[in-house]
């Protein structure tokens, strides 16, 4: 796994790339193109979790989705300037996710999966309900302070944020942390076997995880200018990450960890335009619509 | 004479099976003690209460004079006592340096992040137990039965605790392997290594300990040198068939 010379060259390249894309793509290509930088920086925040444990996380979207909220209600409600609210909604995210997730990393494989779907799904029959001052329901907050103009600014924003991320996730991964994290997803008895303590192990990779989850969630709902339930506490948000992911782990030509965090993100954009979207989630995704449709439609028939 | 291990009237239930039968034994710090007994008979059971894995019925549990029975796996680990399974449970895309390296890392997080890797160390350890520096890079997955149970050794010495508890770390090793385990057990022993083993390959282990001690069905049938306890006759008939 160490660097060779051919990786920094790659790398180079790739950064040269995507700091000249402005220059080479329409706005609307730039603008899938910020939304691919935020679903990687997504992807890595899952990836820390999720790909290294092995315990797969379904509720991402909901800590994404606590950032977001916490951000916009913060400056439209209480007019706090964003470079506080957002370090709040970072904070907030972990807090919020350790009281509710946490409990959750002691259940053992497909449940803390079902856990964390449950959650999500909490989240957006609740957030309609409760405090609806505050949360303007299902309309959503709206005409949130923007922080760039134009989109060309919005992807160096975006672009310069996923990188950051990714190679903070970088550099924690290469340590030994990210070893044993990795061997957890191996094999949990024998990394306790070995004498660590591995639900510390596990409440830090979710930590981090929600940390990144948090800020991204927040820069995400400034980018967009508004939040609602059904853009964030979505299965779809929530497919998506997940297949950035296991796709961009699969590029093997770069360092793997570098690949498993960022080049989800490149693969993203290829996705996005190509007819396999359809066909590697499009069965989970019509599943999933096909049934929210059907309580929508019966809710309304209430 | 300090006392390593101290089990007494330890009791194991899995529901009506009783697996551990009020069973009390000594190790001295420094001795090495066989375990033996059929199949079935509760020697990785022991091994389990012992490293907290499995919680105990009842009886108490103490490590060089320290009740233990509240503690967890690592904290047990960290109080000096580590053991290698019966089935190898490697870290499969972990390479063979890597495998070590979970078994050297410290309990603390900040000295997971911060602290670079002893490289040197996990050569040394996998050299001292037989693997070629070719190996050091290879993934666990690769790995023959043998070399999986010299990792697992390995990653067990790696935890730095003096009391080993070895489940059959002699099964699936051709005979070179043996007699190269077996060199490392002496010079570990030489060194103040305490020892709790079980092995089905009685002729291996007869050198490699001071005192043997034979259970079946949970309880104690004999305890003292290797050879009278194999010719006790309750010994006899439970474990060789032979009345
Ligand atoms: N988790 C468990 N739940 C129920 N029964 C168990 C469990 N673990 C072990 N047993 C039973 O307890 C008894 C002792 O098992 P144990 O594995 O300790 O035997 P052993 O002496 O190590 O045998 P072997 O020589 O085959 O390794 C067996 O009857 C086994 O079936
Ligand atoms: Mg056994």
């Amino acid at each position: 796994m160490d660097l060779r010379p051919h990786h920094f060259i790659l790398w180079g390249l790739f950064i040269a790339a995507m700091l000249l894309m402005p220059e080479l793509v329409s706005k609307g290509t730039l603008r899938t193109m910020i939304f691919a930088c935020y679903l990687a920086m997504f992807a890595i925040s899952w990836d820390i979790l999720s790909g290294r444990t092995g315990y797969i996380s379904f509720g991402h979207p909901f800590l994404i989705g606590i950032g977001a909220y916490t951000t916009a209600i913060l400056t439209r409600r209480y007019g706090f300037p964003v470079e506080a609210s957002i370090p709040i909604a970072v904070v907030v995210t972990m807090f919020g996710g350790l009281i509710v997730l946490l409990p959750a990393l002691r259940i053992k494989g497909s449940y803390f999966a079902l856990v964390t779907l449950a959650v999500m799904e909490l989240m957006l029959q609740l957030i309609p309900v409760v405090r609806p001052d505050l949360t303007a329901g299902t309309r959503g907050i709206s005409r949130l302070p923007a922080l760039t103009r134009g989109a060309e600014d919005g992807y160096y924003l975006a672009v310069g944020l996923m990188l950051a991320i990714a190679l903070f996730a970088w550099l924690l991964m290469r340590t030994r942390l990210g070893t044993a994290l990795w061997a957890i997803g191996m094999n949990e008895e024998s990394v306790r076997g070995s004498g660590l303590s591995t639900t510390r192990l596990k409440s830090f990779a979710f930590l981090v995880s929600a940390a990144i989850a948090g800020l991204a969630g927040a820069f995400y709902a400034h980018h967009l200018g508004a939040v609602t339930p059904r853009s964030i506490f979505d299965v779809n948000l929530l497919f998506q990450i997940i297949v950035a992911c296991l796709l961009g782990g699969q590029a093997p030509f770069l360092d793997p960890s570098l690949a498993h965090s960022s080049w989800c993100f490149c693969w993203r954009t290829c996705v996005r335009q190509s007819a396999l979207r359809w066909s590697s989630y499009g069965h989970f995704w019509s599943q999933f619509s096909l049934r929210s449709r059907d309580r929508a439609g019966s809710l309304s028939m209430r | 004479m300090t006392v390593a291990l101290e089990v007494r009237n330890l009791v194991k239930k899995f529901g009506g099976l009783v697996a551990t039968n009020d069973l009390s034994f000594d190790l001295a710090e420094g001795e090495s003690l066989g375990l033996i007994g059929p199949n079935g008979a509760g020697k990785t059971t022991v091994f389990s209460q012992v490293m907290g894995e499995l919680r105990q019925t009842s009886g108490t549990i103490k490590l060089f004079g320290t009740e233990i029975s509240g503690l967890s796996t690592a904290q047990r680990i960290a109080r000096g006592v580590s053991r290698t399974y019966q089935v190898p449970r490697p870290f499969a895309d972990l390479s063979v340096r890597e495998n070590i390296r979970v078994g050297l890392m410290p309990d603390s997080l900040r000295a997971m992040i911060f602290g670079a890797a002893d490289k040197n160390r996990e050569a040394e350890l996998a050299q001292s137990i037989g693997f070629s520096p070719a190996d050091l890079e290879r993934p666990a997955s690769e790995l023959s039965m043998g070399d999986l149970r010299k990792l697992e050794f390995a990653r067990t010495l790696a935890t730095g605790a003096k009391v080993l508890l070895l489940d059959e770390v002699f099964a699936g090793l051709t005979t070179g392997e043996i007699s190269q385990i077996a060199a490392l057990i002496q010079d570990l022993r030489a060194r103040g290594f305490t020892f709790l083993m079980v092995s089905h390959d009685l002729p291996a282990m007869e050198p490699l300990v001071d005192r043997a001690l034979a259970i079946e069905r949970g309880t104690l049938l004999a305890q003292g040198p290797f050879a009278e306890v194999l010719s006790d006759a309750a010994v006899r008939a439970s474990y060789l068939g032979v009345a």
